[in-house]
């Protein structure tokens, strides 16, 4: 196995992210009660963008990290009940890229999952839904589907 | 008595044949190399089935076999294409090791298969900087401790080893492996492989490779029998699917089941599942799995959405509710959850179908037992003979030559008459099967199959008798027992007469026992011509009754039954004028 390469990497990723990341996006690992800094938990922010019905929305994402990783993915969260296609009613996004059997490789980094997911925010894969809900309004009810995404940007208004 | 009467029936008989066809017998297995085969009789109505036994359409390979014909036909790959070996390995894992699909597919679109499989045309050099940053890792290392694929995107010894390691862990899909980079698709070889993770892994990814080659090629499979590390590779399209591994185990080489000649695999397959002692689990994987509609395996699903995406190498997406393909659902079908195959199969009661089977399967219970506790002990009679076979072979069989003083090769008749068991209980075994399934409302065939098993049973019970009980007082005997030829000529004679029997047993069985029409309710004229067509048991039976009359009297069986009269004691369909069976000489009453 990898023998914990997994903390160094993230230090890294860390380090990259300061140094530079797209705008309106947050990422950082958590702090523990004590004050010290646990790199398997990043709690992450993601901007709808702009121009779509996502805009205006500052979406809370938490990536958990394994010993594994980069070997294998993190898990990416949503809250429970997010609406969208492709989120399962855990909040866990069901995205390509990030699944270990198939579209995960150990070079991806956080800013491209980020990046990745903001993507998939306004364009859904109907091809693999995860929710009932969300799939059936994008399906048959685009109007609906469409005031329900709006509502849920306003639920999740920018933290100044 | 008729077990008797029978007994000595088949006793004289056998004298003949001995002196006839089973000389022959013993003498072909004296120059023989203890294969046993059933080849060297001269029975000409059993010829045409003899001769598609007697041409081995298979071949066993040792681990060692099947390296070098990897080797082999990685090696002409990699000349014809002149590409590298590590990349004729990825190409031909791709196709399925068919080396005649790479050639075509090669030559057919060079560009496309090499995008398909990863395989880049021109070598990318790592960049030529003395210090570069690890992709995985983010450290940055100096450029000699870097490594690459042909791409050239560089990662650090530590991350390759991880990398490459996580995947053959995660199973044979590692024999697949692309370059870590996100939008690259360069393949990951062997020489990779050899280069860069540690033996462990190195181990592992060979013997995947050499699994692979045999799993994934048509040709091949591995011997079923637990522990057996041989490989069997059958030529297709060739009559009979028996194999005899070195490892002594015979398998039907399309279900991998036992051998179990006269009944066909779907029988043999819906009898395992219907045996399958752990029924409880049997039940758990019915209710809470699907097997994969492409490689079968069976998948729990234990959460998320019903697009369903079986393990590597296998891939296959498929709808969990329907089981068809997910490129078929979609929008299209009116989405996922509503499946509309699964609907209309609901509306239209195919689930109570089954649920209607199950039921009646409750109820044919008590048949079923009656069934299988015979087929067990025709099992574990079989599983006795063979232990028995064993020390004969490994230290009996010595010391009655001892005693008998007889060479060791003059006994050869007591292993062929063990081997002759072994056999029959088999093929005995899979007729308890073959009855179960058989239609109820087929009322002639019925009769008639179950008189023929009968036969059987008796003739090799006749057989095992005198094999074991017989032979255990030559066995004590302290010095050379007169009677030993008489022995041998009895034993040698009744495993010739079973062996015919047997032989005749699964072709008639295997012909589905069409001589016997469905609508035929008299049951003894049928049994009459059958059992003639079974070749009145032995060859010697055969002879004494003109093969005339046997023929004509089943040609005219359809024209005029009342002409002939099937013996009570044998079932010879005789012509009404002879007064005696011809074939057993037992009077007619």
């Amino acid at each position: 196995m990898s023998g914990g390469i997994a903390r160094g990497r993230l230090a890294e990723e860390r380090k990259a992210w300061r140094k530079n990341h797209p705008h309106g996006f947050v990422a950082k690992p958590e702090t523990m009660a004590d004050g010290t800094v646990n790199l398997m938990i990043w709690h992450c922010t993601i901007p709808g963008k702009q121009g779509t019905d996502w805009e205006g929305g500052c979406f809370p994402l938490t990536l958990h990290f394994s010993e594994d990783y980069p070997s294998k993915p993190p898990k990416c969260k949503f809250p429970q009940g997010f609406f969208h296609p492709n989120v399962y009613p855990s909040g866990t996004v069901c995205l390509s890229i990030l699944n270990e059997d198939s579209g995960w490789r150990p070079a991806i980094t956080v800013k491209q999952i980020l990046v990745g997911i903001q993507d998939l925010l306004d364009q859904p894969n109907p091809a693999d839904p995860a929710q009932t809900d969300g799939y059936h309004l994008f399906i048959q009810d685009p109007t609906e589907y469409k005031r329900r995404v709006r509502l849920q940007a306003k639920q999740y208004p920018p933290i100044v | 008595m008729d077990s008797e009467d029978d007994m000595l029936d088949a006793n004289d008989s056998a004298d003949e044949d001995f002196y006839s066809g089973g000389e022959a017998g013993l003498a072909s297995s004296d120059d023989g190399d203890g294969d046993y085969d059933f080849a060297d009789h001269d029975s000409d109505d059993s010829a045409e089935l003899l001769s598609h036994r007697q041409q081995q359409n298979y071949s066993i390979l040792s681990e060692d076999d099947i390296q070098h014909h990897q080797e082999d036909d990685i090696n002409r790959v990699s000349t014809v294409l002149s590409i590298l070996k590590s990349e004729a390995c990825v190409l031909l894992r791709n196709y399925n090791w068919s080396v005649s699909k790479v050639h075509d597919e090669w030559f057919a679109d060079e560009e496309h298969v090499r995008k398909v499989v990863g395989l880049l045309e021109k070598r990318m050099e790592i960049p030529n900087d003395r210090e570069l940053t690890c992709g995985i890792c983010f450290e940055s290392c100096p450029r000699t401790s870097m490594s690459a694929a042909a791409c050239g995107h560089p990662f650090c010894g530590a991350c390759w080893r991880g990398y490459i390691s996580t995947s053959i862990n995660d199973g044979p899909g590692c024999l697949m492996l692309r370059c870590p980079d996100p939008t690259c698709a360069a393949v990951v070889g062997q020489d990779m492989v050899n280069s860069l993770a540690d033996d462990e892994d190195r181990e592992k990814y060979g013997r995947y490779l050499r699994r692979s080659y045999i799993e994934d090629n048509r040709k091949t499979k591995w011997c079923p029998a637990p522990g057996c590390e041989y490989a069997v590779e059958f030529v297709m399209g060739s009559g009979s699917y028996d194999v005899n591994c070195n490892c002594s185990y015979g398998f039907c080489w399309n279900c991998t089941e036992e051998a179990h000649r006269p009944v066909d695999c779907a029988t043999v397959s819906k009898w395992i599942l219907k045996n399958s002692a752990e029924s409880e689990n049997m039940n758990w994987i019915l209710a809470n799995s699907k097997p994969c509609p492409k490689c079968k395996r069976p998948i729990e699903k234990n959460q998320g959405c019903m697009h369903i995406t079986c393990t590597p190498p296998c891939k296959f997406e498929f709808c969990w509710l329907c089981l068809g393909p997910w490129s078929e659902h979609g929008e299209r079908t009116g989405g996922f959850y509503a499946c509309n195959r699964y609907e209309s199969a609901r509306q239209e009661g195919a689930y109570d179908e089954c649920e209607r089977r199950r039921e009646m399967a409750k109820n044919s219970l008590e048949r079923y037992t009656h069934y299988y506790e015979r087929w067990a002990a025709n099992q574990s009679s079989r599983q006795k003979a063979l232990g028995d076979l064993l020390s004969l072979q490994n230290d009996k069989l010595e010391k009655l030559s001892d005693t008998q003083s007889q060479p060791e090769s003059q006994l050869k008749f007591i292993i062929e008459a063990w081997l002759q068991i072994v056999e029959c209980r088999r093929v005995l075994k899979w007729t308890y099967a073959y009855g179960f399934y058989l239609p109820e409302h087929e009322h002639a065939k019925r009769q008639f199959f179950e008189y023929l098993q009968g036969e059987a049973e008796s003739g090799l019970e006749r057989l095992h008798q005198c094999a074991e009980k017989e032979l255990q007082i030559y066995l004590e005997a302290e010095s050379p027992s007169k009677d030993f030829n008489d022995f041998r000529t009895k034993l040698a004679g009744l495993t010739s007469v079973t062996r015919n029997y047997f032989e005749n047993l699964v072709r008639a069985l295997e012909t589905g026992l069409n001589d016997v029409g469905p609508s035929t309710s008299h049951g003894t004229s049928s049994k009459g011509t059958i059992s003639k067509t079974l070749g009145g048991k032995s060859k010697s039976g055969k002879s004494r009754a003109s093969s005339t009359s046997s023929k004509t009297s089943g040609s005219n069986r359809a024209v005029d039954e009342s002409n002939i009269w099937a013996c009570e004691q044998c079932t010879f369909a005789n012509p009404k004028s002879a007064k005696n069976c011809q074939a057993c000489n037992h009077q007619h009453r």
